[in-house]
């Protein structure tokens, strides 16, 4: 899911961390250049043909410079309202791990890291939209990952496995405004996006990623809501994505959607907008419940994906498309795709659009989308 | 009426003429009005901003908390705790603090936090879909994220202090080079040195020791109570024994403005005697304007201009020059208050703790001060100019006789002043407020100066007994005749002199009584503040060591005094040492005849005198202290100096009977031989830090120190009193060089020479400061007295004993005549110089 937006973030996030003055620094493209040119110095690079393997892959690689769990879902309620919830955590690098500073230790503790996390948490019905943002510095206590049993967790904030395998879980997020608390099973193979999980994220093969779903995933559990409890089902999406690399600039807008066709089929595709000079790109990736799948793009199949935005909605943050048709003429596909909640922004240190979606057409089901670099 | 108004304008037209003809009477009373309100605002913005940091006091680099988790017991807590906060979702903020050593042995405080959860705290009301960005702040500040997480050697401070005390941005801190790192004054870290605690920790030798949390609501209308019964909760569930914690609801800066009013009290009661000065000086000016326009506005009012029409285009132009000279007061005060400033933030740090947030500033002090000066002017102006348009109108431009009028004034004013500081005097007898003190002394302040003039004739008329002849008694028959004019310019400077004798006075001996005292109170030669969790083998050690001859405990926890009245408990610290300790260096004021034996058997309790004079506590009240199971007598009274909070002691068999600590807080060990090797060894054997050891020496400097630092302030503001008054003297001998002229030149024409004019008119001057200054030492060491016996210890609580400091009473004096002599020089020179023919023309005129 949405590599891109996650590596925006992350590009803006360690440019602020990295840059003195950083208020202005976004705005500077001087001294944007400087730390793109020499900030991913130290950093493991992403390679094609590595081989991601598991469990290993699902914990933090330090080494690169930023990382996410990613889970996205969509829910009913008991009495039938649909719901979704997006949780992200997020890690950032603050250090290069073979940084060598001229400065020496004091004796080491635990306080000691070059690890940031942040984490992302939404609830999305028709006619609300919470979201929140936690923040910790990486910490065996409070912001960490763990091998067994498989955790992430930012304070109390946690994805918290039985095993050393991701599934099942629980995840559990309790914010000022909201909390939920799911049962996660899977018992399909992860996919592996792009070439065997190494994911190009621009035309000109410069920019990539080490990038992993699992699109079926099925979901029990509660939320909690102006302090009423509720229970819920539904399905789940898990993105998992890590790199040292940052984003072009021509990169800097893009709609992104993940659509469950039926309960063997799911679809993740994007466009990344293009400009006067560059045209856009489209990938996509068809998944199957057997852990087979097909990739297209735009490269090698140019006419073969469309996208169409349909109604523009106004949202504080700015003028988003949040109805689309989006078209693959080779696996005759035509989807009609609607936001369940038109004022989904995510005004957080990042501000973007991502919430729920549900499409018509060839097929019927539901999804998410996330649209960035609208103002 | 339009009429009257056009008249009104017509005569503020001349006046403005009058002006430009003579813009020293124009700026004569400008520099008063401005000198005034300069300090006035200067004064009153560092004590708003101070007082207004207490409640908005936040978190190092973050926000103000709900609720506070301090150690009960233990002088730190566990970080186990913050992190069963962090993983129940209670958003918090685990704070460190201690104090390290620089390389030249001064101790600083240091304080640290885990940075990334003090940027992100999130505090604010409800974040909207509109406010599209928050979290931010973590990146608002230049603040090197990766250096300070990875626990490299870097502190944050302020730029102003790392431009004060490091300007290469190199520190060293217990033995370690730190870089400093300074962020802008508006991050609000004050005099503050902070680090991240992956740093600050190690640095401070306490791994995993917090000092104490900072709870922050977890959703936006939480309650305080709520959220502490939510934290108790988290905490139990936890396995965390929340007997040694003490959570407490945040007070909004109640205690520390409760610790700090007498303080600021004392401020603004400098501020209003700098004002009082300033207004004596415009005062002057009006009236001297006044007196040169008598004969233009009876010329006015025979031209036709009514009473009223002079009277309101007087009081216009008044208004005017207040407007003026108040806006300028404002904007130079601002200014002075920025200077100010840091030196309050030390003193309220050193001694009280608190942090000043960057300055702040109001439209509504312009208002206020407006207003005050524009009463005060009125007050004092408006008899002045109605009498001048009651002149009638046939005495026309001729010079009435003042003499028989200033003398019937003066004797007026001496009256009323002798009247008040009688009143004044005789019902101090009977405070025992502070603040009522305060008001009396105020009144005492007044009547000195009224009293003046009257005494000048009198002294002048002593002087005159003296056989003098020639010149020297020309010299003295015509100072008296100047008095009138120097009055009040004389007046200020009276009550600047007084008020520095009295400063000196309350300072110097403030600083014997403390320095007596701690000779008394430290008896041992180091103090040893290890730790609990070292303090059983360190005092193993100690015990078994061939050079120490002594071992003394001390224990102390935070406790509570019940009030029988059902009102705000008393915080307290409550103090325990061995009884050798107790007998040998307690400092008592009074006490019960059987006091030790009955103190022994933990049936009586010593109080501190600041405790029982701000509670009114007297030997043999009964007290419950919360901590003690039984109710306790005061037995006696013990002279406590410099800290602010009140203290109670029992007996050793008392306190390890009671549910309290039993592990002494501090050690204190008397040493044969050099204490340096026992500080080494201790350091290496148990790993103290040198902030943890504390010798005789160093505690008496520091207390010493802070001292100082307390009472710079008032120093620098007398110092600014005197500067104004001797910049009234100048405005006020300026002005009389014009009416001199003429005598001056009669002499001269009846063959004085030059030279010896100039030394006369020098020595009437001197006469007139040397006569003031007599006046001021009497009436100084009576406002010394008050401030000492009355104030001060009704305010702190301090018994002091008055010392006469006669060095620097002379010194006063002496700063006092050459700032006078600087003053008057230059008009003086002025009146000497002119030449002679215009001089006598002068008296034509």
């Amino acid at each position: 899911m949405s590599p891109l937006n996650r590596l925006s973030m992350i590009l803006v996030l360690t440019t602020l961390l990295l840059v003195s003055g950083c208020n202005q620094a976004p705005e500077a493209p001087q001294s944007m250049g400087k730390i793109m040119g020499s900030s991913a110095e130290g950093y493991t690079e992403v390679v094609q043909g590595k081989k991601l393997t598991f469990p290993l892959d699902h914990q933090a690689h330090n080494d690169f410079k930023q990382e996410w769990w990613y889970l996205t879902a969509n829910l009913t309620t008991e009495s039938g309202e649909p719901l979704g919830i997006q949780w992200t955590q997020f890690r950032i690098a603050l250090s290069a791990p073979k940084n060598t500073q001229e400065q020496t230790l004091l004796s080491p503790n635990q306080w000691q890291t070059n690890q940031l996390y942040t984490a992302h948490a939404a609830l999305t019905s028709t006619h609300s939209h919470q979201i929140a943002q936690n923040w910790s510095r990486g910490h065996p206590q409070l912001a960490y990952t763990h091998t067994e049993p498989f955790t992430v967790a930012l304070k109390n904030w946690q994805w918290r496995s039985k095993s050393n395998q991701m599934f099942p879980a629980t995840l559990s997020v309790d914010t000022k405004d909201f909390a939920y608390q799911l049962t996660l099973i899977s018992d399909t193979e992860f996919q592996l996006q792009g070439d065997q999980g190494y994911s190009i994220k621009s035309a000109d093969n410069s920019v990539a990623s080490y990038y992993y779903s699992q699109p079926f995933i099925k979901v029990t559990g509660s939320i909690t809501r102006n302090g009423k409890q509720q229970n819920v089902q539904g399905d789940a999406w898990l993105d998992r994505e890590w790199s040292s690399q940052f984003l072009t600039k021509s990169q800097q807008g893009w709609d992104w959607f993940s659509l469950r066709l039926n309960e063997q089929q799911t679809l993740m595709i994007f466009q990344l907008r293009g400009t006067a000079e560059n045209p856009a790109f489209y990938s996509a990736r068809l998944m199957n419940k057997d852990g087979t799948g097909r990739n297209i793009n735009s490269r090698d199949n140019p006419n073969d994906i469309s996208m169409t935005p349909i109604t523009w909605t106004q949202t504080a943050l700015g003028k988003h498309p949040t109805e689309w048709q989006i078209n693959i003429e080779s696996e005759q596909i035509s989807l009609h795709t609607k936001a369940l909640n038109p004022q989904s922004d995510m005004a957080l240190s990042i501000a973007y659009w991502e919430g729920p979606i549900y499409f018509t057409g060839t097929h019927q089901g539901n999804g998410y989308m996330e649209l960035t670099g609208y103002h | 009426m339009k009429q009257s108004l056009l008249l009104s304008y017509r005569c503020l037209t001349v006046f403005a003429a009058h002006y430009r003809q003579a813009p020293i009477q124009a700026s004569a009373i400008l520099v008063g009005i401005i000198l005034a309100v300069t300090l006035l605002i200067g004064i009153k913005a560092t004590n708003e901003n101070a007082i207004n940091s207490y409640s908005q006091a936040t978190e190092l680099l973050s926000h103000r908390a709900s609720v506070y988790i301090n150690p009960a017991i233990d002088a730190d807590i566990d970080e186990q705790v913050y992190f069963a906060l962090s993983q129940a979702g209670i958003n918090s903020l685990p704070v460190l603090e201690g104090v390290a050593t620089g390389p030249n042995g001064q101790g600083w405080q240091v304080t640290g936090n885990d940075i990334v959860a003090a940027l992100s705290v999130e505090t604010a009301p409800k974040q909207t879909i509109q406010t599209s960005q928050h979290n931010t702040v973590l990146f608002q500040h230049d603040i090197p994220l990766s250096q300070l997480l990875a626990g490299y050697p870097a502190i944050i401070m302020s730029q102003s202090l790392a431009d004060r005390v490091s300007p290469s941005r190199i520190a060293s801190l217990n033995q370690t080079d730190l870089n400093v790192i300074a962020i802008s004054d508006d991050a609000g870290l004050g005099n503050a040195i902070l680090g991240d605690l992956s740093l600050v920790q190690t640095l401070l030798n306490k791994p995993s020791r917090l000092s104490y949390i900072a709870v922050y609501p977890t959703f936006d209308t939480q309650s305080k109570t709520s959220l502490i019964k939510q934290v108790n909760q988290a905490l139990v569930n936890a396995n965390i024994d929340i007997s040694q914690l003490s959570i407490q609801a945040d007070d909004d800066g109640a205690s520390l403005s409760a610790l700090t009013d007498s303080f600021h009290l004392n401020l603004k009661a400098m501020g209003m005697l700098s004002f009082l000065v300033g207004l004596f000086i415009a005062y002057n000016g009006v009236r001297y304007s006044l007196m040169k326009r008598q004969s233009l506005c009876v010329q006015l009012m025979q031209q036709g201009v009514t009473r009223n029409s002079l009277i309101i285009s007087l009081a216009v132009e008044l208004v005017v020059l207040v407007m003026i000279g108040t806006a300028l007061g404002f904007i130079v005060g601002l200014q002075l208050s920025q200077w100010l400033q840091p030196m309050v933030a030390l003193t309220l740090e050193q001694l009280y703790g608190a942090r000043l947030a960057p300055g702040i500033w109001h439209w509504q002090w312009l208002f206020e001060a407006l207003s005050l000066t524009l009463s005060a002017a009125f007050f004092a102006c408006i008899p002045m100019i109605h009498s001048l348009t009651r002149t009638p109108l046939a005495q026309a431009s001729y010079k009435q006789p003042q003499g028989q009028r200033y003398r019937a004034l003066h004797k007026k004013q001496f009256n009323i002043g002798l009247i008040l500081l009688i009143t004044s005097c005789t019902l101090f007898a009977f405070t025992t407020q502070y603040q009522y003190s305060l008001m009396l002394l105020g009144g005492v302040t007044v009547a000195i100066p009224l009293m003046l003039p009257r005494l000048l004739s009198f002294l002048m008329t002593a002087i005159e007994q003296i056989n003098l002849t020639g010149l020297a008694q020309y010299a003295i028959a015509e100072a008296r005749q100047i008095i009138a004019p120097l009055s009040l310019a004389m007046m200020a400077m009276l009550l600047a002199i007084c008020a520095n004798i009295s400063m000196n006075t309350l300072v110097g001996s403030f600083e014997v009584t403390l320095k007596n005292w701690l000779e008394s109170r430290l008896h041992a030669d180091l103090y040893i503040r290890p730790g609990s969790e070292k303090m059983t083998d360190l005092s193993v050690f100690l015990k078994q060591h061939d050079n120490i001859s002594g071992v003394y405990s001390q224990w102390t926890a935070d406790a509570h005094i019940r009030q029988a009245d059902q009102t705000q408990p008393i915080a307290i610290s409550l103090v325990s040492r061995d009884l050798e300790s107790l007998k040998t260096t307690t400092a008592l004021k009074d006490k019960t005849a059987n006091f030790w034996p009955e103190f022994t058997r933990g049936k009586q309790v010593m109080i501190s005198e600041p405790l029982a004079i701000k509670n009114g506590f007297k030997l043999g009240d009964n007290i419950n202290i919360d901590k003690i199971a039984s109710t306790l007598t005061v037995g006696a009274i013990y002279f406590d100096y410099g800290n602010p909070m009140g203290e109670a002691i029992i007996s050793d068999t008392l306190w390890l009977q009671s549910s309290l600590p039993p592990t002494p807080i501090s050690l204190a060990v008397d040493y044969n031989g050099e204490l340096t090797d026992l500080e080494n060894q201790l350091s290496q054997s148990f790993g103290l830090s040198s902030s943890a050891m504390y010798s005789q020496q160093k505690i008496k400097a520091e207390a010493i120190t802070i001292f100082k630092r307390t009472f710079s302030i008032t120093l620098v503001l007398n110092s600014l009193t005197l500067i104004v008054a001797a910049i009234g003297l100048f405005s006020a001998a300026t002005m009389l060089t014009q009416s001199r002229l003429a005598p001056l030149a009669r002499l001269y024409s009846l063959g004085v020479s030059r030279k010896q004019l100039q030394l006369m008119a020098l020595a009437q001057m001197l006469i007139m400061v040397l006569l003031t200054c007599v006046i001021a030492m009497p009436m100084g060491a009576l406002l010394g007295y008050l401030v000492i016996n009355k104030v001060t210890l009704q305010a702190f609580g301090w018994s002091i004993a008055m010392v006469w400091d006669w060095a620097s009473y002379l010194q006063v004096v002496f700063i006092s005549v050459i700032s006078c002599m600087l003053a008057v020089a230059l008009p003086l020179y002025w009146q000497t110089r002119k030449p002679l023919i215009s001089s006598l023309q002068q008296e034509a005129l």
